[in-house]
C-alpha cells in the first residue's frame, strides 16, 4: 500500500505540472482569441484614463460591434471602454466596474439599463459560474479575491472562484480556437422581420422567473444604487439609459411600469441623468433581432440621442 | 449529485476517507449512511421510497425464512413482488395510461361524455426500475432457495442502495453483492487502480464522447420533418454511440467507484457493437445484468428454450416486449415508441431463432469462409446497423416520427454518394467521427486482448501516458455542465 500512495504522489505531482502547463497554455491563447470580455477589455485597455465607460447587458454591447465604437470616438473626440457583457445584471456590472477601477480611471459612466436584469439571480449571481464569461477572463489574483468576497458577501456559488482560480473553464473551453466574440456582433447589418413567436420566445427566455418575487427586485436595484454610489464617490459622473426596443417588444415587458417607478424611487438615481428611450424608434428596420438595434438604428440613435448625452450638451 | 457534478467529487474522496478510517466490520454502516445523502441529493423524499422497498423486500424475505409452507411462501413473494413491481408500473405509466385512455375516450365517446382521469403529479424516483429489479431478484432468489433470507437489514438495506449503482444499475444480484459484505469490505491496491482506470474511461465515455455527439443528435432528431437525409443518417449513427458512451460510462464509474470500497459489481457491457448477431447483443454483450435478469426471471420461468418452437418464440418476443416496457421512461419519457422497440428487438431474435440452422449448416460447409474476416466484419456491421434502427424508436418522440426519420434517410440512400461531398461538415461533426473511431480502435483492440492487461504490461512511460491523456482528455474536451445520465432519468 505504500508503494502504491508513493506512485499516487508522483503520479498527482506530474498531473500538476502537465496542469499548470495546460493552464498557461490556455491563459496566453486567451490573449490571442479574446474580445468583448468585460475584464479581458479592461486588462488589454489602450488607455489608463477614459471619458465614458459603458455597463449593462446585451443591449449595449451593439455600441462595441464592429467599428461603432471607435466611430462614436471619432464623433465625440472622446475615449471610451464599453465593458457591457450579455445577460449581466447590476450585480456582475459593480463586479467589472469595482475591478476596472482598480486599474483604469474613468470621468463618466453610462449605464444602459435593462428590467430583465433586476428579476433575477440567473443574470446576477449566476453570472459569475458562467463558463464562457469564465474562459475569457483573464488571471489576476485580485480578480480571484474579489470573486472569493462575493462568494462571501453576496451569495455568488463559490465554485465560481474556485472554477476562475483553477482556470477550469479556459482549458475546458470549446471555442478556445474562436474569437471571443457574441453571437449578435455577426447579425450586426442585418435587418429583422417582426416575428410574435421570437418576440416571446425572447421575453420568456429574459424572464425565467417571472416579476413576482419582490425580494429579488429590491436586491438588485439595491446593489444597482451601490454601483451608482461607487461611481459618485469616485467623483465619476453617471448617465442611465434605456435603450430603444420596438414597441412589440416593449409592450411585452411585464410589469415596466412598476420597474420604472421602483427605479425613480431610488434615492442614488436623483443624483444621475436618466434617460429612457425605449420607445424612442419603432421602426423594425433598425432592429437585428427582437430588441437589439442593428448598425442603421444605432447610427440613429447615437446621432440623434446618445451623442448629445456623452458630450454633456 | 451526477457522477459528473463537481459535487461527486467532494462527497467521493470524504466518503472514501472515513471509510478508510472505519475498521472493516462497520463500513457497511457508513456505506448506507452515504448511499441514502447520495440518493436523497436528488430530493429528499427519494429516500422515503428507497427505504420502503428495502422494508418490504427484508421483511417478505424473512417471512419466507420462517415457514416451509409453499403457500405462505408464496403469498410472501407474489406480495412483495405486487409492491415493489406495482409501484415501478404505477409510477411508469400510470399517468401515461390515464392520458392515452382520455384520448381515446374523446375519440369514441360523445363530447358531452368527456372524461378526466386523476393524475399521480409525482415525481417519479431517480433509478426506480434499476433498484426495483434489484430487490425483485432478491425475493425471488430467497424463494426459490438460491440465497438465505438475511437477517442482516442494514446488509440488505446496503444492497439496495450501494449509491454507485442505484441510479442506473448494473441491477445486482443479493447473491453477489451481500457475501461481500459479510467478508468485510477492504479495498487491494489492484481494486483501487482497476477502480481509478475505470473512472477515468467511463467519464471519457460520458462528458467527451457521448456529451459531445448529443448535441447534434437532439438538434437533429427535434426536427426530423425539416433535417436532410444526411443529417438524420449522421444522428442515428452518433446517438447509436452516445447511448452507448452514456450508458456503459455510467456503469463502469459505477463499477470503478465500487471497487474503491472493495466491492465487485456485475460487468454490465462487453464491446457491444462488436456483436456478430441481435442474439448476441443482448445475451451477453449489451446491459447484461438486466438480460440476465430477464433470462432468469422471466424466460426460463416461462419455458424458455424447451417448451418447444412456438412457446420459444412467444417467450421471446414476450421478454423484448417487456423489456421494452422496462425501459419506457428512461431518458425519452413514455410512449408507445418503446413497445415498438421492444417488439423490434424481439423480432429480430425472431428472425436470428429461425434462420439459425441455415446459418449453421452455412458455416459448417464453407469454415474458413464463415471464419474469415471480411464475413466476420460484415456480420459486425449488418448487427450494428439493425440495432442503430431499433434505437431510431428509443429516442424518437413518436412512432410517426421514428418512421419518418427512417423513411427519409431510406428514400435519401441513393443520393448520398452524390451529396456527401457536398455537405457542409463542421468541426463538431469531426470531432464527433473522430471520438466514435478512437472508441472503435480501443474496443476491437479490447476484445482480443484487454486494454487493462495491455497496459498493466507495458512500461510505466506508457502506462502513465495513457492515464494522462485519458484525464487531459477530459479536462481539454470533456463537456462538464452536468448533463443527465440519459438511463438515470426515469
Amino acid at each position: 500500500m505504500k508503494s502504491l500512495f508513493r506512485k499516487a504522489f508522483v503520479f498527482a505531482a506530474i498531473g500538476v505540472l502537465l496542469y499548470a502547463a495546460a493552464y498557461y497554455a490556455s491563459e496566453r491563447l486567451q490573449y490571442r482569441t479574446g474580445d468583448t470580455n468585460p475584464f479581458f477589455k479592461i486588462e488589454t485597455a489602450e488607455h489608463d484614463a477614459y471619458d465614458w465607460v459603458i455597463l449593462g447587458a446585451s443591449h449595449a454591447m451593439p455600441l462595441d460591434f464592429s467599428d461603432f465604437n471607435a466611430h462614436m470616438e471619432e464623433q465625440t473626440g472622446l475615449k471610451i471602454l464599453n465593458l457591457a457583457s450579455p445577460g449581466t445584471g447590476p450585480l456582475y456590472n459593480r463586479f467589472v466596474f469595482e475591478h476596472f477601477l482598480t486599474r483604469r480611471r474613468t470621468a463618466n459612466l453610462l449605464y444602459v439599463l435593462d428590467s430583465f436584469a433586476f428579476y433575477s439571480p440567473a443574470w446576477n449571481e449566476d453570472r459569475f459560474a458562467d463558463a464562457k464569461l469564465l474562459a475569457r477572463t483573464p488571471f489576476r489574483p485580485q480578480i480571484a479575491w474579489r470573486m472569493a468576497g462575493y462568494s462571501l458577501r453576496e451569495g455568488v456559488d463559490p465554485r465560481a472562484a474556485l472554477n476562475y482560480a483553477t482556470g477550469f473553464s479556459k482549458i475546458n473551453n470549446r471555442d478556445r480556437f474562436k474569437p471571443d466574440l457574441w453571437e449578435g456582433e455577426a447579425q450586426f447589418d442585418r435587418v429583422f422581420r417582426p416575428s410574435a413567436f421570437a418576440t416571446a420566445q425572447r421575453i420568456e427566455y429574459l424572464f425565467p422567473d417571472g416579476t413576482a418575487d419582490e425580494a429579488a427586485l429590491e436586491r438588485y436595484l439595491g446593489e444597482f444604487a451601490a454601483l451608482l454610489d461607487l461611481a459618485r464617490r469616485q467623483g465619476i459622473e453617471v448617465a442611465v439609459v434605456k435603450m430603444p426596443v420596438p414597441s412589440r417588444f416593449y409592450s411585452q415587458l411585464p410589469d415596466e411600469a412598476t420597474f420604472d417607478q421602483r427605479l425613480s424611487e431610488l434615492p442614488a438615481m436623483q443624483q444621475v441623468l436618466f434617460r429612457d428611450f425605449s420607445l424612442a424608434m419603432d421602426e423594425p428596420g433598425f432592429y437585428f433581432d427582437p430588441d437589439h438595434l442593428n448598425r442603421a438604428g444605432l447610427t440613429e440613435f447615437f446621432d440623434e440621442r446618445l451623442k448629445g448625452i456623452l458630450m454633456r450638451k | 449529485m451526477l457522477f459528473n457534478s463537481f459535487g461527486f467529487f467532494l462527497f467521493l474522496p470524504l466518503v472514501l476517507a472515513v471509510h478508510a478510517a472505519l475498521p472493516t466490520g462497520r463500513r457497511w454502516a457508513w456505506l448506507l449512511v452515504a448511499s441514502y445523502v447520495f440518493y436523497a441529493s436528488f430530493e429528499p423524499t427519494n429516500a422515503l421510497y428507497l427505504a420502503f422497498v428495502t422494508l418490504v423486500i427484508y421483511l417478505c424475505g424473512w417471512g419466507m425464512g420462517q415457514t416451509e409452507r409453499r403457500p405462505v411462501r408464496i403469498a410472501l413473494l407474489v406480495a412483495g413482488l405486487v409492491i415493489v413491481l406495482g409501484l415501478l408500473v404505477t409510477f411508469k405509466f400510470y399517468d401515461f395510461l390515464a392520458g392515452e385512455l382520455e384520448r381515446a375516450g374523446a375519440v369514441f365517446l360523445a363530447d358531452d361524455a368527456v372524461f378526466n382521469l386523476p393524475r399521480l403529479g409525482v415525481v417519479t424516483p431517480v433509478g426506480f426500475s434499476f433498484y426495483a429489479f434489484s430487490a425483485a431478484s432478491y425475493l425471488i432468489d430467497v424463494y426459490v432457495g438460491k440465497l438465505a433470507p438475511q437477517r442482516h437489514g442494514g446488509h440488505v438495506a446496503l444492497f439496495t442502495a450501494f449509491f454507485p449503482k442505484i441510479l442506473a444499475g448494473p441491477i445486482e444480484r443479493a447473491t453477489n453483492f451481500l457475501p461481500q459484505l459479510r467478508e468485510g469490505l477492504r479495498a487491494h491496491p489492484e481494486q483501487i487502480v482497476a477502480g481509478a482506470q475505470l473512472i477515468v474511461w467511463g467519464l471519457f465515455k460520458k462528458v467527451v464522447i457521448a456529451d459531445n455527439l448529443a448535441p447534434l443528435v437532439d438538434r437533429n432528431f427535434a426536427i426530423a420533418a425539416f433535417a436532410t437525409p444526411i443529417d438524420l443518417l449522421i444522428s442515428v449513427y452518433f446517438f447509436a454511440f452516445q447511448i452507448y458512451c452514456d450508458f456503459s460510462g455510467y456503469t463502469d464509474i459505477a463499477i470503478g467507484v465500487a471497487l474503491l470500497f472493495g466491492i465487485r459489481l456485475m460487468e454490465n457491457f462487453r464491446r457491444p457493437y462488436l456483436s456478430r448477431g441481435t442474439g448476441e447483443f443482448w445475451g451477453s454483450r449489451w446491459h447484461i445484468s438486466l438480460g440476465h435478469w430477464f433470462r432468469d426471471y422471466l424466460y426460463f420461468p416461462l419455458g424458455g428454450s424447451r417448451a418447444g418452437r412456438i412457446r420459444q418464440y412467444a417467450n421471446l418476443m414476450t421478454v423484448f416486449v417487456v423489456s421494452g416496457l422496462w425501459h419506457a421512461g428512461l431518458g425519452y419519457g413514455v410512449g408507445w415508441t418503446f413497445l415498438v422497440w421492444g417488439a423490434l428487438n424481439g423480432f429480430y431474435q425472431w428472425v436470428g431463432l429461425a434462420t439459425a440452422p441455415v446459418r449453421r449448416r452455412l458455416a459448417e460447409r464453407l469454415p474458413r469462409l464463415a471464419a474469415s474476416t471480411p464475413v466476420l466484419v460484415l456480420q459486425v456491421l449488418v448487427t450494428f446497423h439493425l440495432i442503430a434502427i431499433a434505437w431510431v424508436f428509443f429516442r424518437a418522440a413518436s412512432v410517426g416520427e421514428a418512421v419518418l426519420i427512417l423513411q427519409k434517410i431510406a428514400a435519401g440512400l441513393g443520393q448520398m454518394p452524390g451529396l456527401l461531398p457536398r455537405y457542409p461538415f463542421t468541426a463538431e461533426h469531426y470531432l464527433g467521427f473522430g471520438l466514435i473511431a478512437f472508441l472503435v480502435f480501443v474496443e476491437v483492440l479490447d476484445e482480443r486482448r484487454s486494454i487493462w492487461q495491455r497496459l498493466a504490461a507495458a512500461p510505466v512511460a506508457l502506462r502513465w501516458g495513457a492515464y494522462y491523456a485519458g484525464i487531459f482528455a477530459l479536462l481539454l474536451l470533456g463537456r462538464w455542465q452536468a448533463r443527465e445520465f440519459i438511463y438515470m432519468q426515469f
